[in-house]
């Protein structure tokens, strides 16, 4: 446990001490991957230590797990809608899309260590979160240009709510593993 | 809904019940949540081969045949990536990921029935 974090601690200071850019500091960052994952098994999540990069693990993993099938299965929904009834509400099917690649984004970004896959997330779940309250809002107020057939309509009823609820922890989890300050 | 989403229901129910109830005791995955993952996979191989003997047998699916053949493969994988997951880290919090199996897999042989009928 101690030498985990130690690795832990050597590892942000990699990131933060290299100001080259943010590909490197994703390189840097993932050659920590597998250190990180190691630390968590002796329950770091409960302490969460804001400073090291474990968004990927303990419950982050259930976090991309759940991103991952709404990925799937909103790109293959939106898929659907377009390829074999686009003209019927074209609004709504590019909106199928759009939440589609925003569930991509976020999961792709959620697995990866490093500071600029933090600030797509953050933007990927913002983005989430206002999508499904704004495309939510609409479809009840305006059920006529949105048909109920998007991921986000009707605040995601037709999925459990959990659309809704997912960029909430999102944001939370998000948080509580922010990176450390910059610092030079 | 015919016999196999019934049985997906009870053993995909089971599976979520006997995984998140490990995650909840802060188990790491074990023998018993890996092998109720697996059969789930075992359930959905069932509606596979019995819906392929159905279709040979010359019974009509009344949605379309791609969807409802997307469906049942990706619901296939769901239990052997989530496995994998567990394996690669062995955590509490993969339970929790095992445990979103039997459910996916619930809901998905629901719609893959309303596909078929």
């Amino acid at each position: 446990m101690e030498e985990a974090e130690n690795v832990n601690a050597k590892s942000s200071q990699d990131g933060t001490s290299n100001p080259a850019g943010s590909a490197s500091g994703i390189t840097g960052a993932a050659d920590a991957g597998p250190a990180a994952a190691g630390s968590t098994e002796t329950g770091a999540a409960e302490t969460a230590p804001p400073a090291t990069d474990t968004r990927n693990t303990g419950p982050g993993r259930l976090l991309i797990a759940v991103y991952a099938v709404f990925a799937i299965s909103a790109t293959a929904r939106a898929g659907y809608q377009i390829l074999t009834k686009f003209s019927e509400a074209p609004l709504a099917y590019l909106l199928s899309a759009f939440a589609a690649a925003v569930y991509v984004v976020a999961t792709v970004s959620l697995a990866k260590p490093g500071r600029t896959a933090f600030k797509v997330s953050v933007a990927a779940v913002l983005v989430e979160l206002v999508g499904v309250l704004v495309v939510g809002a609409l479809s009840v107020f305006d059920s006529v240009n949105f048909p109920h057939e998007t991921v986000w309509s009707l605040f995601g009823r037709g999925y459990g709510f959990i659309p809704l609820l997912l960029p909430i922890l999102g944001l939370i989890w998000l948080y509580r593993r922010r990176p450390a300050p910059r610092h030079h | 809904m015919d016999a196999y989403f019934y049985i997906i229901l009870v053993v995909g129910l089971l599976s979520s019940i006997i995984c998140a109830a490990a995650g909840i005791l802060k188990k790491a995955p074990n023998d018993t949540t890996i092998l109720s993952v697996a059969a789930v996979e075992l359930a959905l191989l069932v509606y596979l081969v019995g819906s392929v003997v159905r279709v040979a047998s010359g019974e009509q699916i009344a949605g379309e045949l791609w969807e409802f053949w997307g469906y049942l493969a990706t619901a296939l994988l769901l239990p052997i990536g989530a496995v994998y997951w567990a394996i690669l880290e062995r955590t509490r919090w993969s339970n929790f990921v095992l445990a979103a199996v039997g459910v996916t897999a619930l809901v998905m042989a629901a719609r893959m029935n309303q596909i078929w009928y």
